[in-house]
């Protein structure tokens, strides 16, 4: 049984996926062959790989501007949220009084106001940056601080039995406490701030990205084009997941989400 | 090196519920001293208190001259906790050096070294393994290591040996003696195992339920240090049966 196992392991993790896709790229383009899809309602995948193929460069080029602009607003929502989370751990008041905003922020439809602050902030990576943050705050920061509540009662009260600074207990109990929630939240946020950054780009007067691409394809009816921009954002959110898998797998290998039952 | 404490007039209620009726006590400097009484009657909250981690209602905690406050900021008061509390993303080693790590501007002049520590408890082939690769009676050693690293006069004990399993708990037993006779301390520690506090203490005092009264306060006279089959002497069930009758005699 046990030379198996390997083997038996490599199937489900390799083999497993990779055969799923190809069942479903294999339906796809039957489904479209066969009914004829109009190539705007949904092109088949031989026929976007093809497109992508006429000009890899300009798809590639695109892609690096689009996770660029979804990179940086991920990052800096990451980085306010953990300051603004440490301090609203420390303050209930200032957690009630910015739970509703969060809310607000969180539930707005951002595709509505985006064009709102493109003209406020001009064109190009501005408007990108701000409303990728924007839109990727609020569930870090509810997630940064209910982690930080979560750390173990009975380290904190260590922690206070040897007059540990608030510093101390922030950095060597709360943060490493709010990861496993962080991690959980970047997991789903990673494909938001793609999102937000596709739509940015087409609202864009910069003309760069690949939703500047998507949005001149839906313009000229370019079926090919804009479901070539899909396939990169896809491609581009699965290697943003598998980065943040490998993350995870290197910084939260103490938890017990990281841990196989065998 | 080890520090007397004394209570004066301490109480403590929690709104209009009291839970520790007022009195006053000297715990001697380098003993055991035993807490034990039944489950609810405040003697956790009895040993925060001395930790200067609650308020009383009423009353002073005097720990060697100074305050539990005082005890806290200059390092010189270890925790020994119920629940371990290991943060789990540090090694074996990386936790019992925890409280060290802390609060650096009063690290104390010559604590035991953690790694020196962990080797008395047997845990030298395990000082990279991290906490959940360790078996319950192994986390709690740590949990001890880690106190005991600060060589604080006053370590503050609390059932610290409650989740353990029978045989896992009288090894632990053992293993606080020993460590108690290299690195003295005045101890006081909260358990519901008379035996345990037969077997470790100088002195228990046997509280009545809520709110906490000290129903009798008894000096066990078992010569130190004391083997591991202490216990089956007639001394020592004699000190157990009597410890039962007056727990028995509190709770009525």
């Amino acid at each position: 049984m046990s030379d198996r196992a390997p083997s038996t392991s490599h199937r489900l993790r390799v083999v497993a996926p990779v055969v799923g896709i190809i069942v479903f790229l294999s339906v796809w383009e039957a489904f479209v062959q066969w009914r004829d899809v109009r190539p705007f309602v949904l092109a088949a995948p031989s026929d976007i790989l093809r497109y992508f193929g006429r000009a890899p460069g300009d798809f590639v080029a695109a892609s690096l501007i689009t996770t660029r602009h979804a990179l940086v607003g991920f990052l800096v929502a990451l980085v306010v949220a953990l300051v603004v989370g440490s301090a609203l751990v420390a303050s209930p008041f200032a957690e009630r009084a910015t739970q509703p905003v969060l809310v607000l922020v969180q539930v707005a439809p951002f595709v509505a106001y985006i064009s709102s602050i493109v003209v406020w902030l001009g064109a190009g990576d501005p408007p990108a940056y701000f409303t990728t943050a924007l839109v990727c705050l609020p569930a870090f920061v509810f997630a940064a601080v209910s982690g930080m509540r979560s750390a173990d009662p009975a380290s904190r009260e260590l922690f206070a039995s040897v007059d540990a600074s608030r510093w101390e207990v922030m950095w060597r109990l709360r943060l490493p406490s709010s990861m496993p929630s962080l991690f959980t939240t970047a997991r789903y946020s990673i494909g938001l701030a793609l999102i937000v950054a596709y739509l940015v780009e087409g609202s864009n007067f910069a003309d760069e990205g690949l939703g500047a691409i998507g949005k001149r394809a839906a313009a000229n009816n370019i079926g090919d084009a804009l479901w070539a921009t899909v396939f990169c954002m896809v491609v581009l959110g699965t290697l943003g997941l598998g980065l943040i898998a490998l993350l995870e797998r290197w910084l939260l290998h103490w938890h017990a989400s990281q841990r196989t039952i065998s | 090196m080890s520090v007397g404490v004394e209570l004066r007039g301490l109480s403590k209620s929690f709104g209009d519920l009291p839970v520790v009726a007022s009195f006053d006590l000297d715990i001697a400097p380098g003993s055991f001293l035993s807490l034990v009484g039944p489950s609810g009657c405040g003697k956790s909250t009895l040993l925060r208190i001395i930790a200067g981690l609650e308020q009383p209602s009423t009353g002073t905690v005097t720990i060697g001259g100074a305050s539990p406050a005082e005890l806290r900021r200059t390092k010189r008061l270890a925790m020994v906790p119920q629940q371990p509390g290991l943060l789990p993303w540090r090694t074996v080693a990386e936790n019992a050096r925890l409280l060290l790590q802390v609060n650096r501007r009063h690290q104390p002049a010559d604590h035991p070294d953690p790694v020196d520590l962990l080797a008395e408890v047997g845990l030298t082939d395990f000082l990279d393994a991290y906490p959940h690769e360790l078996s319950g009676g192994m986390i709690q050693r740590v949990a001890l290591v880690r106190g005991f690293a600060l060589g604080a006069p006053l370590v503050m004990m609390d059932e610290p040996f409650a989740a353990l399993d029978e045989i896992t708990r009288s090894e632990m037993r053992d293993l606080l003696a020993r460590l108690l006779e290299r690195h003295p301390a005045t101890v006081v520690f909260v358990t519901h195992s008379i035996s345990e506090a037969a077997y470790l203490s100088d002195r228990v005092l046997v509280f009545s339920p809520r709110p906490a009264t000290v129903a009798a306060d008894v000096s066990v006279e078992l010569a130190r240090p004391r083997p591991a089959d202490v216990e089956d002497t007639p001394a020592f069930l004699g000190v157990c049966t009597d410890l039962r009758h007056r727990l028995h005699g509190a709770m009525r």
